[in-house]
Formats: C-alpha cells, structure tokens, sequence
C-alpha cells in the first residue's frame, strides 16, 4: 500500500510511476517486500529493484536480520521506522539516513501500528523526490475510496505528522551483517517431489519441525500479558492461538507463552472472557 | 487363464492382481464398470483394498494423491467430465511425484455433452506431469495395468501414469484375455516401497508451500523424471515380454515399417483397424507401413525420428481436435519430424465417438501416399465429416 501509494504522489506530479509487492505466504506482520520505480518517462523494466536509490524499512527489528542496505546506491538513502536517532543506527555502511517513530506516530493517529502512511511523510521530507501535498492527494485517493474519507484524512495527517517528526543523519557502519544463509539445492539434490524427513543443511534445519529456527517476535508490535489473578483457566486463548504458543504447563495448572514465536496478533486477549489479557507495547 | 471379458473387468482384474491397496472412486460412463468389479472384489474378500465412495473426481484425486503419500498402493479410474473435474489435483500429484495409477476411459468432453470415445478429456491434462499411454485391446488395457505400476513406482520414475482405454470400443466389448497368474504379476511387481511417506513416526513434509527459489528446480527435476521413464519405459516392456510372453514395443509400437515408403501414425483401437488396412495394402503390393504412437507422455520424439526416417510422407489419425492448426498428435509429431523435410498430413478422425471405418483408414493411406509422390494435399483432413470433403 505505502509502495503503491508512493507511486500515485509521482503520477500525481506528471510522472511515471510502477509499483509491486512481492511476498511469501500471506500472514500479518510476516516481512514482505514492496517495490516503487519513478521516472519522468515510461517505465518498462518489470523486474525487482536491485540497486535502490532509496531504501524503506518500516520494522527496525529487520536491521538485525537482514541486510536491508544491500545493494543501496552510495549515495543513497535509507528511511528507518525506529526511536533512534539517525547518526546511532548501525547497518554496516556510513549512509545518509532518515529516522522516525512511525510506530508511535500510528498509534497517536491512526489508533493500529499501521505505518505505511507515516513513513511516506518522513520519504518525501528527507528525499523530496514527491512534495508532501502529493503524497497527501495520494492518500486521500487510495485510502480515502476503499475506507473512507475520514480514514484517508487521518491517514494523510500521520503522513504529515512524521513529515515534520523526521530527523536525518547519518548511519553507523561498524557490524558486519553476513549474508543470510539459504537452502539452495541444485534440481538434482533436491528429493523427489520436494518431500523432506527433518534434516539439517548448513544453512540451518529443513524439514518438519524447522522453524523453530523461524523466531518471529520481531513482527511483533505488541504482546500479550495475562493477569493470573483474573485468568479462570478457561483455555480459550490456548484453544485459539493460531501459532500454538500458549503452553499448558499441566503440573502447576498454568499457562506460559512463548514469545519467541508469537507475533502479538492479538487474538488471545480478544477471545479472553474475563479481559485477563493486555496487549502491551513490545520494544518501546 | 483366458477369460472373455470387457475392457473395463480387464482394467480392474489388473488392478486387483496388482494388489492395490487403496481405491478412491466416483462412477462415470464409461468407467463405471471398473469400479462396480473393484467394489464387488473387494467386497467378496478377492481384494484387500479400502475402497472409498468419494462425493467427486476431486476428491477422488485428492484422496489418490494423500493415501500414496502415505504410502499406499493406489488406484482408481475416470473419464471425461470427471477427468476435468480433477484437473487441479492431476497437477498435485505429479510434481509431488506419486505414483498412482489410473485407467482413463477416454470418452468425449461436453459440450455438446457426449459419452463416446474421444481424446480431448486426456488431451486436456497432457501438460499435468502425468504420463499416458493409448492401448488398442483388452489385453493390452490388463497388461498395461500391471507394467504402468512398475513404470511409475520405479524410483527413476515416479511419476503417475495414465493407461487410456477407448471409451465402449473396448470399455464395453467382450473380447478373450488372458488373465496373468497371480504368482506371476507378484513376482513382476514388487511392493510399493517409498522412500518417504507421511508417517507420525517419521515426521515428513510433502507438497508445503515453496516460493520461487524452489520451483523452478522442482519443474527441471520433474522433466529429468520424463527423460528416465523412457528408459523404463523400454526396460519394464522388455521385462514384461520375458515375464509374460506379450511384446508391445515400448513407446512405440510398429507394424511393416521395415520397407515401408508411407506411414500412418494412430492411437489406440484405430490402430488395430489399421493394422487389417495395411494388411491389404501390402497384398495390393503397397509399401504401407503403421506405427502405434502408445505413450503420449512421454512423447517419443527420438522413436518416431528414427523409425521415420526416410519415409516419404506420414499421415497422423488425431481422435481429438485443439482448435488450433489440427490435433494434439499431429502437432507433437510435426514437430517431432521437423527438419526431416517429410511431409505430415493430419487425419481428424472419430471425434465424438463417430465409427473409425477401414474405409476412412484406406483413406488416410491415399491421401497421404498422394503427398508422398509430391502432390499438394490439404495438411488437415476432416474424415466423414459433412460438408468436408476429402
């Protein structure tokens, strides 16, 4: 939405503009990718963007997994949905880079972390490759028709509030982030048909059972916490946990949640009847 | 033992010699035989098989392609209407590759609805990974049975296999067979023995989501599984014919193409027509040759280079029609024979179930040797077809 988004504020402007996503299985707060190309010409490439001019992370907890400067023109820039300031965020090379609390910023405004609107705001202010009034049409239009006009309001007031919060710098280069490692068989050792008995390869585990090595607490905004007093051990947000994990530690009559694997969806506190579940801030 | 049977109880005493152990089902004209022999088998103690009533082909497949992930030995049966209904699931089960198999009873798909025979119901999943195989008798439908479980299961192999039968040219004719001894098919056969099944004990992940970083290798994988079973394909004939005393050539099967000038390439029961035509032709001093194009998957593009190399001119039946420039066999085999400078001549015959005549085969061999001595000759050919003429 942000990358589409991106791309009508260009058009807006007498410009041509392409953008796509490209993601994996569909979950909530799962790392996706999203591509925006401008230009004053028709663009024809309908490949992935390789060597960015600019680089948009909307999760700071993905600077500790991926390498999200790879490929990044030198002069380039990076805009970061973070509490940091600029100049104290290391990805490895010394670039220009842009920081912002959107997450904040969404939840003031919008009430839900949903920051592909803020974090336009803080690209067209550090980049000015679109003006913010654009990118304010833009919001109205592509928000605005599917939710509403006081949805594509708000929405194009968080634009413009993390406009203004937006502090540029310049990033650390000092952690070396190594390149992630990935199962790539040749179609020759792949197993016939793709079918795998758990297994371990040196880019980690593959198989039943694998990812456990897949931690996913980073794609939370918020977690849960259950207020034992209350809890009537009614096992509801155990029964509906959709990532199973809520653990029942059947000898103490007790339930534990791991939160390395819950991504704070929310669900558990939902069905909660006697409201024993908070959902709390995850990285403040 | 010689028995005087149809197509269809043919097709299903295969399957019980093979001791299948699993049999989705959903009748259709002119399967339905099949399965009314496997049920009555397994319901008088013959057959040692779960044979499930499925609420469609759908599900049928998809209950085929879980029980041979699990293990099983399965098979099942379907045509037409029913094999599009599957159509989705064919593509699940031959990339993942389990080998199940299932006899196709090729009939006409509506519309106009129809129940004679016809190719485009197979046609129409030739690109699902599956192999096929035409077969021109009811011996042939048996023993095509039992060859295409040691074909698929073959670890070179595993791919599903499809015997197609002619829907009521053989699904509802009488002819005699002789019924392989059980000993005999279980000494041809060996148990079903998978590397990895879905198993509690052994946990096992088959057919999980895969993004592009996967598939490409999946599908390259999946065609050098193609390539193997040709080579199987050739090894499981020779062994069958040293097992069972009945040769069928392998890929292809030919008939008087030693000296022959003009062939005509056919499929199934028009192929044992032909063979009577050419039968008359070589007494009428003709060099008329034929060659049964048997397996369609995978294509013998190399057989037929070799076994039609100096000919003058090649005729192709096609029973099946893609709308495009002719049939699906025409086309494969034109391109098969490309740069050979052989003239190919399409012969659209017996769509819809229309009666394949030795007439119109005569026909064929005339048109097809007019393009041999250098005449321009229409390349599609609609036989018996009014307000066409040939």
């Amino acid at each position: 939405m942000a990358a589409q988004t991106l791309a009508e504020a260009a058009v807006i402007e007498g410009n041509y503009a392409v953008a796509f996503p490209f993601f994996g299985a569909e979950r909530r707060g799962a790392p996706v990718l999203a591509f925006t190309r401008i230009d004053s010409k028709k663009i024809y490439s309908k490949t992935q963007v390789y060597a960015p001019d600019c680089v948009v992370v909307l999760d700071d907890s993905l600077l500790d997994t991926i390498d999200v400067v790879a490929g990044l023109k030198p002069e380039g820039t990076v805009v970061i949905n973070s509490k940091e300031e600029p100049d104290d965020i290391d990805l490895g090379v010394s670039v220009r880079t842009a920081a912002v609390d959107a997450t904040s910023v969404a939840l003031e405004i919008l009430k839900a972390p949903i920051t592909n609107t803020a974090i336009l705001g803080a690209f067209a202010k550090t980049t000015g490759i679109v003006r913010l009034d654009s990118l304010e049409d833009a919001i109205g239009t592509r928000f605005g028709e599917k939710l509403g006009k006081k949805t594509g309001e708000r929405n194009a007031l968080a634009a413009r509030t993390a406009f203004e919060r937006t502090v540029t710098g310049r990033s650390r280069g000092v952690k070396k982030l190594e390149p992630k490692k990935q199962w790539l068989p040749t179609y020759q050792e792949l197993p016939a048909g793709g079918a795998l008995i758990e297994g371990k390869t040196e880019a980690g585990l593959i198989g039943p059972g694998s990812f456990i090595e897949n931690k996913v607490m980073g794609w939370a905004t918020f977690r849960p916490l259950r207020d034992k007093e209350k809890c009537t051990m009614c096992l509801l947000c155990w029964f509906y946990c959709p990532e199973g994990t809520i653990v029942r530690i059947s000898d103490r009559g007790d339930l534990m949640t791991n939160y390395d694997y819950c991504k704070g969806c929310g669900v558990c506190a939902n069905e909660c009847p006697v409201d024993a579940i908070k959902m709390l801030r995850a990285r403040v | 033992m010689k028995k005087v049977i149809t197509g269809d109880h043919a097709v299903a005493i295969g399957a019980k010699l093979c001791r299948v152990e699993v049999v989705p089902a959903y009748p259709i004209t002119p399967q339905t035989l099949i399965i009314e022999h496997i049920s009555d088998f397994v319901y008088d103690g013959e057959l040692d098989a779960r044979f499930l009533t499925m609420e469609s082909e759908h599900s049928v497949m998809s209950a085929a392609a879980a029980a041979e992930a699990a293990g099983a030995r399965v098979f099942t049966a379907t045509s037409s209407q029913g094999l599009a209904f599957m159509h989705e699931m064919l593509y699940a089960t031959a990339p993942l590759r389990l080998p199940v198999v299932m006899v196709n009873a090729s009939r006409t798909l509506g519309g106009p609805p129809g129940i004679w025979c016809e190719y485009n119901d197979s046609m129409g999943a030739r690109d699902s990974g599956w192999l096929q195989v035409y077969v021109e008798d009811n011996q042939e439908a048996l023993d095509m049975v039992i060859q295409s479980y040691r074909i698929a299961e073959d670890k070179r192999v595993l791919l599903p296999v499809m015997p197609c039968i002619d829907g009521f040219v053989l699904t509802h004719t009488v002819e005699p067979v002789e019924v392989p001894e059980q000993r005999d098919v279980d000494s041809f056969l060996p148990a079903y023995d998978p590397d990895i099944v879905l198993d509690p004990a052994r946990p096992a992940m088959i057919g999980t989501f895969m993004p592009a970083e996967y598939i490409m290798e999946m599908r390259r994988q999946t065609v050098e599984a193609f390539e193997s079973a040709k080579k199987v394909i050739k090894e499981i004939t020779a062994l069958f014919a040293r097992s069972f005393g009945r040769d069928y050539g392998g890929l292809i099967d030919t008939y008087h193409m030693e000296d022959a000038e003009i062939a005509l390439v056919t499929m199934g029961t028009v192929t044992s027509t032909a063979r009577q035509v050419v039968d008359e032709l070589r007494q009428e001093g003709k060099k008329a040759g034929l060659v049964k194009l048997r397996f369609f998957r995978p294509f013998p593009s190399e057989e037929l280079r070799e076994v039609l190399s100096g000919i003058k001119a090649v005729g192709v039946a096609d029973r099946s029609i893609s709308y495009h420039d002719g049939g699906p066999a025409f086309n494969e085999i034109r391109s098969s024979l490309y740069g050979m400078n052989i003239p190919v001549i399409d012969h659209l015959a017996g769509i819809g179930g229309r009666d394949v005549t030795e007439g119109q085969i005569r026909k064929m061999f005339e048109i097809t040797q007019r393009a041999a001595e250098g005449e321009k000759v229409k390349i599609i050919n609609w036989h018996n077809t009014r307000g066409e003429t040939v």
